[in-house]
């Protein structure tokens, strides 16, 4: 599925939204859809990842969407990890103290690897 | 003299003359005209009803649109059926007549009132006999039901299905419009009233703000600047996520319940944390930075909070302005008991602090330390006046803003130094 450059595919059972580089008002609700059919395929419990490695721009849109399915997941008794590495990026989170409240690495393979999906699976 | 539509079953019906080819077209021509463009919204609404109405040769027309919050189908327009209108008349979703039109996205026809399932009294007290509806979209959803009546009994054909559909088309983007427009007043008129230009006058201190709204359209933007019985000046600056009229509702929200935790406790990092709670509590789906900030009496010490706010700049008078560096606790509305540290600042004579929202230093393709650097650069300890006029000139210059901007600025004077 691709929407507004979001993409979603399940790897190793586990759903991955990949983000562009920018992700703000304009394609906030684009996310937001891809979060809402990637939690759809979250196995019960089970965790769901936002790749944001590519993204150097997110607004308080894009922060908003991610906020919303964090504590979705959390409520339902999963988890949403995030990759973000653009310097923009982390530091928006650093100042809105996100990276404390939402788990995240640094790269794709951590993410997998935290959740013990085996490389390649 | 009586006939039937070319798909009838050949019952007897009441006289509908078969509509040649170019009265439908000028039926189209009438509820398509570009001229009905130029009426207001609320007119175009009432002038489409009467075309649609002669159109199709109907007694009764009438538009119910949808009111989200609680699924019902609200009277909102009507041609020979005002009672709908007057009486405010309520369908929910799924149920009756209209409400199976809106749920099911789809046209219907009742060829006969009184043996159907119809929840409003008004239809069958008005003696109608035959109806037919169809759906109102605009995007991917459902904003409301149009539909024509006969007071006689009326076959309705495909074609004058899909001619209502064309009313109905016309009248969701006129809808759109009213709402768009309704909207944007309203957040307007609560911007200003929330964020006001006059400032409260503060012995000892100058003071100077700027509230620009993003993308010709307000949002969630604010500051605030008041005193306390002690003597206190409190400063807030505040983002709230989302824009229009929904936005500047919850900060208005935030706004005063922020002032009524500021009376209660003196620890900024406290109010925060009420102000938290409250937010989860009642606007789960909120999210927002706050920075709260208490001076000092005598203007010398800040000591201040941040719920994930870009953190204020100060400048000294003749030294390059900085940003304070202050440790900030996560955003409102993202986990519970979260704490935020108390930062205390000294405040030299004549030094300027200047508090701001993140569409002032954020733009897209730089990271937002760019922007921070770039206010320090056009900050000096001057009039706030003066100060926001040259922030803004630098920051904002000619181009329209995307995102909200509040810009505030306070000055200790410098006499005494």
């Amino acid at each position: 599925m691709t929407d507004a450059g979001f993409t979603v595919d399940v790897i190793g059972g586990v759903p991955v939204v990949r983000a562009p580089e920018d992700v703000d008002i304009v394609n906030a609700d684009g996310l937001r859809a891809a979060l809402a059919h990637a939690a759809g395929l979250q196995a019960p419990h089970g965790a769901l990842v936002v790749d944001m490695a590519r993204t150097e721009f997110c607004d308080t849109a894009g922060l908003h969407a991610l906020v919303a399915a964090h504590k979705r997941a959390r409520t339902g008794g999963g988890q949403l990890l995030l990759v973000i590495g653009g310097a923009a990026v982390v530091r928006v989170f650093s100042i809105t103290g996100l990276d404390r409240v939402i788990p995240h690495v640094t790269s794709l393979e951590q993410a997998l690897e935290r959740i013990g999906v085996a490389k390649g699976g | 003299m009586t006939t039937c539509p070319p798909n009838g079953a050949g019952e007897v019906t009441a006289p509908v003359d078969p509509v040649p080819v170019e009265d439908r077209l000028r039926a189209i021509q009438s509820i398509t005209d570009a001229a009905l463009s130029r009426l207001s919204d609320h007119a175009l609404l009432d002038e489409l009803l009467d075309r649609t109405r002669e159109a199709l040769q109907a007694d009764t027309a009438a538009v119910l649109l949808l009111d989200s919050p609680s699924g019902q189908l609200i009277a909102t327009a009507a041609a020979g059926l005002e009672e709908e209108v007057s009486q405010g008349v309520r369908v929910p979703v799924g149920r009756g007549f209209a409400g199976k039109i809106a749920a099911e996205r789809r046209p219907v026809i009742l060829e006969d009132v009184s043996h159907s399932d119809v929840l409003n009294p008004i239809l069958r007290t008005k003696g109608i006999h035959s109806m037919v509806g169809v759906p109102m979209v605009a995007g991917d959803r459902v904003i409301g039901v149009l539909h024509i009546g006969s007071l006689t009994h009326r076959e309705f054909t495909g074609e004058d299905v899909e001619l209502l559909q064309l009313a109905a088309d016309r009248a969701a983007v006129a809808v759109q419009s009213i709402a768009a427009q309704a909207n944007r007043v309203a957040a307007e008129a609560l911007q200003r009233s929330l964020v006001p230009s006059a400032l409260p006058a503060v012995p000892g201190a100058e003071l100077a703000g700027r509230y620009i709204p993003g993308s010709g359209s307000v949002g969630g933007d604010w500051y605030d600047v008041f005193t306390l019985s002690t003597g206190e000046l409190c400063v807030v600056t505040g983002d709230v996520a989302g824009s229009g009229l929904p936005a500047a509702v919850i900060m208005g929200r935030m706004r005063s319940a922020l002032r009524a935790y500021a009376l209660e406790s003196r620890d900024p990092g406290e109010v925060l944390a009420r102000l938290d709670r409250k937010m989860q509590h009642f606007e789960p789906e909120a999210l927002a930075t706050v920075l709260y900030a208490i001076i000092d009496p005598a203007l010398d010490r800040m000591q201040v909070a941040s719920a994930g706010h870009p953190p204020p700049a100060m400048a000294c008078p003749g030294q390059p302005a900085e940003l304070i560096d202050i440790v900030n606790g996560p955003m409102i509305g993202i986990s519970s008991g979260a704490q935020r540290p108390l930062n205390t600042v000294k405040i030299p004579p004549g030094a300027l602090l200047c508090f701001y929202t993140d569409g002032l230093v954020e733009r897209r393709g730089e990271p937002i330390d760019v922007g921070m650097a770039r206010l320090c650069r056009a900050l000096a300890a001057e009039l706030p006046d003066a100060a926001c006029a040259a922030v803004m000139g630098a920051l904002v210059g000619s181009e329209p803003a995307r995102d909200d901007i509040a810009l505030l600025i306070l000055r200790r004077q410098p006499t005494g130094c």
